[in-house]
């Protein structure tokens, strides 16, 4: 008795601390993001009209949404090509992160540096500069002619290609996927350092106990590093389709934004919002469904 | 010790070696041109800027660039000092109140069974998706209603309760073994205790990474959207500003990128290497 009344009140702080842990967290989100996202969300079904004391909403109903859909002219058309890209783009960026993580986690002359420059592309591309670089139009200018893709994605490939008499279609899979090869080298930044953080959390003595036991380099890859980083994989799937999906200079986005402001005006921006949401919403719920089926969890 | 016979196992042949190496090399190329421009650029005297073909690599480095640069900051309304501390400020309370309270919440979302968690998660989990250029409006509304607009407040409050690191960190968290945890509770250590002492040095890699990503994002930190004092702005609005100035600040603009890189570069480099430092010692050995 005096057994069972012990274990109760164990639990039952721990679900206290549980509460307390995530209060903070919770108080910041609430007021920042969800709060945010009903706004926008109560916004989707008004006009919106501003007074000189603030704002003043007038009930639309769905008009906001069948003008979206049905009205704008472009916006079903940018959100289907938007989706069919990230379909190509994700596997490419996760299997190129994953590998470069795993030759970066390796031992060799340099290796801090190497992953110095394969982080670059993420402080080049990120906020400030990313916007400096746009400001100054000399650098415009000239990093056209000196983009590293043009080296492959010009002419020259291209001819080379075409002499081989390989089937069109073929060829022509080969040199979209060699023209995304920057962009996708751009994007995985941020992947391989999930990846890597992943790699160095894996216990040593794991690898010492399959050494033990014999198995190869191939069977502790694919038999611990593989499952060990799975959900990871998770992690990094859900980053960057949410990267590719908010990112600033994401064209989706800034057409959103700019209706703001625009005639059509306020409601028609968030209503593209919140279908944009929706959307994205729907993609990640089906690829979580799928890959959690693969996701390993220590117990 | 344990280190070397881990990194044994996983090396391939030599000439499984040199592709992988053939295959650095070029990836790197790809990453490494755009900075190597830039830095050349930076140190171009105005003649060689402006040259038609434009070329690669500097022929007369100068630092003229960079003396214009110091130049304007001096002539500066408010003293550039004052700029470098507000980014300052931002940055480090931004990344550690983010980190701190990322890592509180995932515990106990990682660790902890308690009725509602799982609606929790998938909330946190939506939001992920939402950008925050399309709320930016109802957030202004919240920010000056609770009054924050024009303190760091407004800046910094948000930057903690960004999603990504806490599902970056509960994601970590749950590889922790749970009789690690069990024996910790019976040994004694409160809940505070099993989390600052035994989770969070277990997860070292996970939070170095999160530091880096909220670094990143609180370094280019504008605050023009809810700034509006001089004296509170950050360092990248006064850069904005000198760069701003046309076709003729290209040479200062250069200069100023490089230095806005060369931070966050050193703060990957040290948190990189505190990376490998703890490797060894972070192993849940059982």
């Amino acid at each position: 008795m005096k057994n069972k009344l012990f274990r109760i009140s164990f639990q039952r702080r721990k679900i206290i601390a549980g509460y307390l842990f995530c209060l903070p967290f919770l108080i910041g989100f609430a007021l920042f993001f969800f709060y945010s996202f009903m706004q926008t969300l109560i916004f989707s079904f008004n006009e919106l009209q501003l007074t000189p004391i603030g704002y003043e909403l007038t009930f639309v109903g769905w008009s906001n949404y069948s003008y979206a859909l049905n009205v704008h002219p472009s916006f079903p058309m940018d959100l289907a090509a938007e989706i069919g890209n990230l379909a190509v783009n994700v596997p490419l960026i996760l299997a190129f992160s994953f590998f470069t993580a795993i030759i970066l986690n390796q031992k060799f002359f340099g290796r801090l540096l190497a992953r110095v420059i394969f982080f670059l592309p993420v402080i080049l591309g990120a906020g400030i500069i990313f916007r400096l670089e746009q400001t100054d139009m000399i650098t415009q200018l000239s990093l056209g002619a000196a983009k590293p893709g043009l080296v492959f994605s010009g002419t020259a490939l291209q001819n080379l290609l075409l002499s081989t008499r390989l089937p069109e279609q073929f060829l022509q899979f080969i040199i979209d996927a060699v023209e995304r090869i920057p962009l996708i080298v751009r994007a995985s930044g941020i992947q391989i350092l999930i990846f890597l953080a992943g790699l160095q959390s894996i216990p040593s003595s794991v690898y010492e106990a399959a050494d033990v036991e014999g198995a190869t380099a191939w069977e502790s890859f694919w038999l611990i590093t593989f499952p060990m980083l799975s959900p990871l994989i998770l992690t990094a799937v859900v980053y960057t389709i949410i990267d590719s999906f908010t990112s600033a200079d994401n064209e989706l986005v800034s057409m959103i934004r700019s209706t703001a402001f625009t005639s059509q005006g306020f409601g028609v921006s968030t209503a593209m919002a919140v279908l944009y949401f929706i959307v994205i919403a729907a993609v990640l719920g089906l690829v979580l469904q799928v890959v959690s089926k693969w996701v390993y969890y220590q117990e | 010790m344990k280190l070397s016979i881990r990194e044994k196992k996983v090396t391939r042949s030599a000439g499984g070696d040199t592709i992988v190496f053939i295959l650095l090399v070029i990836g790197g190329t790809f990453m490494a041109l755009p900075m190597v421009y830039t830095i050349s650029q930076a140190f171009k005297p105005m003649n060689e800027l402006f040259i038609w073909p434009p070329r690669f690599f500097v022929r007369n480095p100068t630092m003229a660039n960079f003396y214009d640069l110091f130049l304007l900051m001096e002539d500066s309304w408010v003293p550039i000092t004052r700029y470098l501390f507000n980014t300052l400020v931002i940055t480090a309370f931004g990344t550690c109140g983010h980190v701190l309270m990322a890592s509180l919440a995932a515990y106990a979302l990682a660790k902890h069974k308690f009725p509602g968690r799982g609606v929790y998660f998938n909330i946190i989990v939506f939001s992920l998706m939402f950008a925050w250029h399309v709320t930016a409006i109802p957030n202004y509304l919240i920010m000056s209603h609770i009054g924050w607009v024009d303190t760091y407040l407004a800046i910094v409050a948000p930057a903690w309760a960004m999603p990504l690191g806490l599902y970056l960190m509960k994601q970590f968290m749950e590889q922790i073994p749970n009789p690690l945890l069990e024996a910790a509770r019976i040994d004694g250590a409160g809940e505070f205790k099993i989390f600052w002492s035994i989770v969070m040095p277990n997860v070292k890699p996970a939070w170095l990474t999160l530091i880096i990503l909220s670094f990143q994002s609180m370094w280019g930190e504008t605050g023009a959207r809810f700034i509006y004092t001089e004296e509170l702005k950050p360092l990248p609005y006064a850069l904005n500003q000198i760069v701003s100035g046309g076709i003729a600040r290209a040479g200062t603009g250069a200069a100023v990128t490089v230095l806005m890189m060369l931070i966050p570069i050193i703060i990957f480099i040290i948190n990189q290497s505190k990376v490998v430092q703890t490797m060894g010692s972070a192993g849940i050995d059982k």
